[in-house]
């Protein structure tokens, strides 16, 4: 497994948000969990990547290696990258700069980043010189995606690609996420049932804070079998 | 076409600044466009702290007085050489920066911004009271500079010309920082630092280096007007004159190297002639504050665009691309 998460707990306070998960990916692997809203699925990732404090007895190793509280630069370089619900770039930058700040910690040449986006998306080589705050929701996730990208990671963690975009935006997003499939490993928080049944390799669904269940493997996971039950 | 242009103004700047220094000498006196200068230095540094890192001190005058102290006891106990006495200030104020800077930093917002004037009451105290034995206390320390071969910096003229040259230093310094990647994750830091951490940056070390770097500059500003002014008192430390720079800053425009230069000269030029023509002035200066915090949240800068040709509408540019 390239990530394995064991007996994760996280409390916000006395409350406690996530009860004893266990998740798993593996290399190339594009896995997928979904909830409703309030499930824990967010928070999971938070803990992953040491937004949030996971409970002491929390086992998550990535790469072999426990990553369990680190602090988040040294998650991002270790090669997990993070890329938030919110779609939030650095508004007041250009979106070559802020291309350019992903590629400086992982000593990426800043015209390779750009090149290496503009493959992915070749339709943001017209916004470059613009700042990131003029992209529309669905550029910015592309950029974002695009952005965390860089450098080479091995695992991505996406929390809601697709929330909050048209119907056509969501088909690009898609095909960007198709196109990454087997290079990079995915842990990605998603709603979209259509989506996640196209693309997952595994599934995990979330009910209050529990893994309720675990698809693990491509067929099972293609015929999503009720999972609109954790919807 | 427009980058060829941007570049032949990047040339231009310097011999550009240089000759608005000179003409203010005919216009106002050699020594109050040394005093301009000076405290556009000083506007520069705290720039860099509040208008490109977004972080709002109240107790600037700490490192400017940390130079004005570290440069005139210099003088005084060890060296009369000028160029000793600036290294000396620059020395103190870095230093400082990097004692209080620990601390500082791991503060945000109102937290940050009171902190900072802590340390500059502490400060007051030890250099008016504390330390009164060394610094002079309230009556301060006359100074009288060595000359270096035909340069007088007791001489008008002289000061006019070192400050100009360390206006040039400093301005480049800045413009380089700003506009390099670091200057990058600076904006950043202001925007959303934790953003900054999840892209793999050290954000707690980039903010402490910005620090240590405003507070050397600030003592840079602060060793100079030792120089000029030949005598140091506690006023240069006083915690009541830390509005002056956030108001420079205001005025010329938050995260704008150039608004540095334009807001440092409009507050030395309103507070040293306002008050002939208005005997409470001060009034005055706090209705343009209001009105930069209110409504001109840019500055002169952002002013001046309201006036300027109309930006193009990106999302006019990005039709055609994705919504």
């Amino acid at each position: 497994m390239l990530l394995e998460v064991e007996h994760l707990d996280v409390f916000y306070g006395k409350a406690q948000a996530v009860h004893s998960a266990a998740i798993g990916v593996k290399p190339g692997e594009m896995a997928f969990l979904v909830g409703r809203n309030g499930a824990g699925k967010t928070t999971i990732m938070r803990a992953i990547s040491g937004f949030t404090r996971a409970g002491a007895d929390s086992r998550i190793h990535f790469n072999g290696v426990d990553i369990a509280n680190h602090r988040p630069e040294e998650i991002a370089r270790s090669g997990l990258r993070y890329v938030f619900q919110d779609k939030r770039v650095i508004t007041k930058l250009t979106v070559r700069e802020n291309i350019h700040l992903a590629a400086y910690p992982f000593h990426v040449s800043p015209k390779a980043a750009v090149a290496k986006i503009c493959d992915i998306y070749p339709r943001i080589e017209k916004f470059l010189n613009i700042k990131a705050g003029g992209l529309s929701g669905g550029q910015r996730q592309l950029l974002l995606i695009g952005r965390a990208l860089i450098g080479n990671p091995k695992l991505l963690l996406i929390d809601e690609p697709t929330e909050g975009l048209a119907a056509g935006i969501i088909e690009d997003v898609f095909k960007v996420l198709s196109q990454l499939k087997g290079d990079v490993s995915m842990l990605i928080v998603e709603q979209n049932l259509d989506l996640v049944r196209r693309l997952a390799d595994r599934i995990y669904a979330m009910k209050e804070g529990r893994i309720m269940m675990e698809l693990d493997n491509s067929a099972d996971s293609r015929s999503g079998s009720n999972l609109e039950q954790f919807l | 076409m427009g980058a060829a242009v941007c570049n032949w103004c990047k040339r231009l700047e310097m011999p550009i600044i240089v000759f608005a220094y000179l003409a203010l000498i005919p216009l106002l006196s050699v020594n109050m466009a040394s005093e301009i200068i000076i405290f556009s230095i000083y506007a520069l540094s705290y720039n860099l702290l509040y208008g490109f890192m977004g972080r709002l001190s109240v107790g600037p005058m700490l490192f400017l007085g940390a130079g004005v102290y570290g440069a005139a006891m210099c003088c005084v106990y060890l060296t009369a050489n000028p160029i000793a006495c600036i290294a000396a200030g620059i020395v103190c104020g870095a230093l400082l920066g990097m004692l209080l800077g620990p601390v500082t930093v791991r503060a945000a917002g109102a937290a940050f911004a009171l902190v900072n004037m802590a340390f500059n009451q502490v400060g007051f105290f030890m250099i008016q009271t504390g330390l009164a034995g060394w610094t002079g206390g309230s009556d301060g320390k006359s100074l009288y500079f060595d000359p270096i071969g035909p340069l007088d910096f007791n001489k008008p003229n002289h000061v006019f010309g070192l400050a100009l040259v360390c206006l040039l230093a400093a301005f480049f310094l800045m413009r380089r920082l700003t506009e390099s990647p670091f200057g990058i994750i600076i904006k950043t830091i202001k925007e959303n630092e934790r953003r900054g951490n999840f892209l793999g940056y050290n954000i707690y070390g980039t903010k402490l280096l910005v620090y240590v770097i405003t507070a050397a500059v600030s003592a840079f500003a602060g060793a100079l007007y030792a120089i000029m002014f030949g005598y140091v008192t506690p006023s240069f430390i006083s915690p009541a004159r830390n509005i002056e720079v956030i108001f420079a800053t205001l005025i010329g425009g938050r995260g704008n190297i150039y608004g540095s230069l334009l807001g440092g000269a409009i507050f030395i030029l309103i507070s040293s002639y306002l008050p002939n023509i208005i005997q409470r002035w001060e009034l005055f200066f706090g209705l343009i504050l209001l009105a930069s915090v209110f409504w001109f949240s840019k500055g002169i800068p952002g002013i001046m665009d309201l006036f300027g040709p109309k930006k193009q509408d990106v999302n006019a540019s990005a039709k055609g691309g994705l919504r």
